[in-house]
């Protein structure tokens, strides 16, 4: 008890209030802009967290990823460009909204869904995180080896449509993640002699190259020589009606709401789905079950509401599998999993026992965010409307400088920044050959862990290649990774077999004609 | 190209680098084996064999529907545009050789002429050059920009973390 006071006092600290209002804030403003997400947010700003304590570092970019979760609902209601990928079911009802003059009602529906989906989330997380943790703390090397090996093989499907690419990815990520330092005989390996190689790539270089500037790399290929980017509207209705949100018209959508937040709970607790899924899930659902499906579509608020709730209760629920057992359920995660690594901390179960006032800091830190969002975003909206319409011109190159000596500043060296370039290229290949880089990167993170689990097995169990068929548990879970590999090629040859049925049913209709 | 071909000519890539690794890398960059524990080359080993097996399976699945005549998947035969698939996270496209040594060749520039020239000339030669390359041609506007973009950096860096900036100081 007296750890959670003392957490929750550390929270509540001016420095820590003010980074995590700073971040919330800045989270807005660069989700507002089109092309700019949460992970990518983080990946930029992590480097200067590297002068700030623990728990404001962590308080500071959670608020930072909450922040961009809602800015990126801006873009979507008021150009039809969702600020980040979560945020596209928003446009479908909000940029109608917008088009009637009723962009700021729209807006404020969707800040109050965020806010509620994300509160709630949070207050799950905080609920069931430490009891699970307990739990899991009787998990051994063979169970730890067993789980990441399950999380890379879900996580090899994200962001590809080919599990098999998804692998290549993952296991190209554990290629990278070994090299520096081997744990076992502590000499280089893989570092052809290059003596910055000693102890790994860091992962700021390689996050911002992959995240951030792979992605610019690409948003640049569209707008070069096109002038730059669509007007947003953000001259809003002078009518009351069209600009506020009266409680009736919110609590319309209440239901709605609180469904998108289980929704968001269940699926941003499983590694591998992620936000855009829970929002397309939810709105989805708010769809068939409204007695208005016809006006989804066309500027319905509770269309705003099923996503919003959604994607933004994901955020807090994806820390539940990084804080109970140490696995990024997605890039957020693995990229605030990265942030506690760098201030010394294992995310795990471990966590809330080494760690305890320092956890219940950042509970505190997280509700804190949620009501910044709420202040942030009621009093900001106007402002933060604006943003959209930065020119690229201006808005690249800064962020370009940015990915550049966000680098540097990790270690003070022109190699990261190498580093970050070479990923970037990197980045830009995988991207357009459609490779997952969420898979590398995750797979590039849990490298090291994976290993070392491994290590640990082939050590205590003296060699013994039957050891996980003495543990149920590590036994269950490959069993389930086994599983999850067969059911995926199974499916990919099922929906490949059905594309192939629809491609020759298509060309002979085309011979008919 | 067809998105068949291109994704052949990765798979071909994966298969080079799984091989050069496998024969070359593995064997002549880990350190011995210590007597205990696990190989400090079977980690890689299982990752680039991975790697490997998927993209020679692959390759085999692309071979036996090339082979065999069977009608591919519409959006697979066709030239692949830039698209977005429906979460937004992969665009896959046609690679702009141009637009992309357009924008790596001043970053590649920055790295290596910052330690002769220092952080200040580096900054705003690289900002420069990146606008232009971009399509800004605003000079003006550009100027302003690298200047002040320059300038807060250096100020964050210097005054704001007490990092040292890289390469010599002109305006030290």
């Amino acid at each position: 008890m007296e750890m959670i006071f003392a957490g929750l006092l550390d929270s509540i600290s001016p420095a820590s209030l003010m980074f995590v209002f700073i971040g919330v804030a800045v989270g807005v403003l660069i989700g507002a802009i089109p092309g700019i997400n949460g992970p990518m947010a983080i990946a930029l700003f992590i480097p200067v967290t590297y002068y700030m304590s623990p728990l404001t570092a962590i308080g500071f970019l959670v608020g930072l990823n909450k922040g961009a979760f809602f800015g990126g609902a801006v873009s979507a209601v008021l150009l039809r460009t969702p600020g980040t990928p979560e945020a596209a079911a928003t446009a479908w009802d909000g940029y109608p909204l917008t088009q009637q003059g009723k962009g700021e009602k729209a807006l404020r529906m969707a800040l109050y869904s965020s806010v509620a989906g994300d509160f709630i989330s949070t207050v799950v997380l905080i609920l069931i995180a430490a009891p699970l943790a307990a739990v899991a703390l009787f998990m051994g090397p063979a169970e730890i080896f067993a789980l990441i090996s399950l999380a890379l093989t879900v996580i090899a499907g994200i962001g590809t449509s080919s599990i098999l690419r998804g692998l290549v990815a993952a296991g190209f990520g554990i290629l990278i993640g070994l090299i520096g330092t081997e744990p076992v005989t502590a000499l280089p390996r893989l570092t052809f002699d290059v003596y910055q190689l000693g102890s790994g790539l860091s992962l700021i270089p390689v996050a911002i190259g992959l995240l951030a500037f792979s992605e610019i790399l690409l948003q640049l290929e569209k707008i070069t020589g096109k002038g730059g980017a669509e007007r947003a509207a953000t001259e809003f209705s002078s009518k009351l009606e069209d600009r506020l949100l009266p409680f009736k018209e919110f609590f319309a959508s209440i239901k709605t709401l609180l469904r998108g937040s289980l929704i968001g709970i269940g699926v941003g607790a499983m590694p591998g789905l992620g936000a855009p899924v829970a929002s397309f899930m939810s709105y989805d659902q708010a769809m068939k079950r409204s007695p208005h499906k016809e006006e989804f579509g066309k500027g319905r608020l509770e269309g705003i509401a099923a996503s919003e709730s959604a994607n933004s209760s994901v955020v807090a629920a994806s820390l539940i599998p990084l804080f109970v057992l140490g696995i990024p359920g997605n890039l957020a995660a693995a990229m605030l999993m990265g942030a506690f690594m760098i201030h010394g901390m294992q995310p795990g179960p471990l966590l809330f026992k080494e760690n305890a006032q320092l956890m219940y800091g950042i509970y505190g830190s997280l509700l804190l965010a949620s009501l910044f969002l709420l202040v942030v975003g009621r009093f900001g909206l106007r402002y933060f409307c604006k943003a959209v319409n930065i020119p690229s011109m201006i808005l690249y190159p800064i962020v370009v400088f940015t990915c550049v000596m966000g680098a540097y500043l990790g270690k003070s060296s022109m190699f990261d920044v190498g580093v970050m370039l070479t990923f970037g290229f990197i980045g830009y290949f995988m991207r357009k050959f459609d490779y997952s880089y969420v898979a590398f990167l995750i797979g590039f993170i849990l490298a090291p862990e994976w290993e070392r689990s491994l290590q640990q097995v082939v050590i205590i169990s003296e060699y013994d290649t039957f050891m996980f068929f003495q543990r149920p548990v590590a036994m269950v879970l490959m069993a389930l990774t086994l599983f999850v590999v067969v059911r995926t090629f199974w499916n990919s040859i099922i929906a490949g077999r059905k594309k192939r049925l629809d491609a020759a049913a298509a060309a002979g209709v085309h011979k008919g004609d | 190209m067809t998105r068949i071909k291109r994704d052949s000519i990765a798979y071909l890539f994966v298969i080079g680098f799984s091989i050069f690794m496998l024969v070359w890398a593995i064997p002549n960059y880990t350190p011995d084996y210590p007597g205990y524990g696990a190989s400090a080359a079977l980690v890689p080993v299982v990752a680039v064999s991975v790697m490997l097996l998927m993209a020679v399976i692959s390759l085999i699945t692309i071979g036996i529907a090339v082979y065999t005549n069977k009608p591919l998947p519409v959006e697979e035969s066709e030239f692949p545009e830039d698209l977005e698939d429906e979460s937004g996270f992969t665009q896959v496209g046609r690679v702009k050789l141009y637009h992309l040594a357009s924008i790596m060749i001043p970053g590649v520039l920055l790295v290596v002429v910052i330690e002769y020239i220092g952080y200040e000339l580096a900054s705003f030669a690289f900002l420069m050059l990146l606008q232009y390359a971009i399509g800004s041609r605003k000079w003006v506007q550009s100027t302003i920009l690298s200047i002040v973009l320059t300038a807060v950096l250096y100020i964050v860096m210097r005054y704001g973390f007490g990092v040292p900036v890289p390469g010599p100081q002109v305006f030290s």
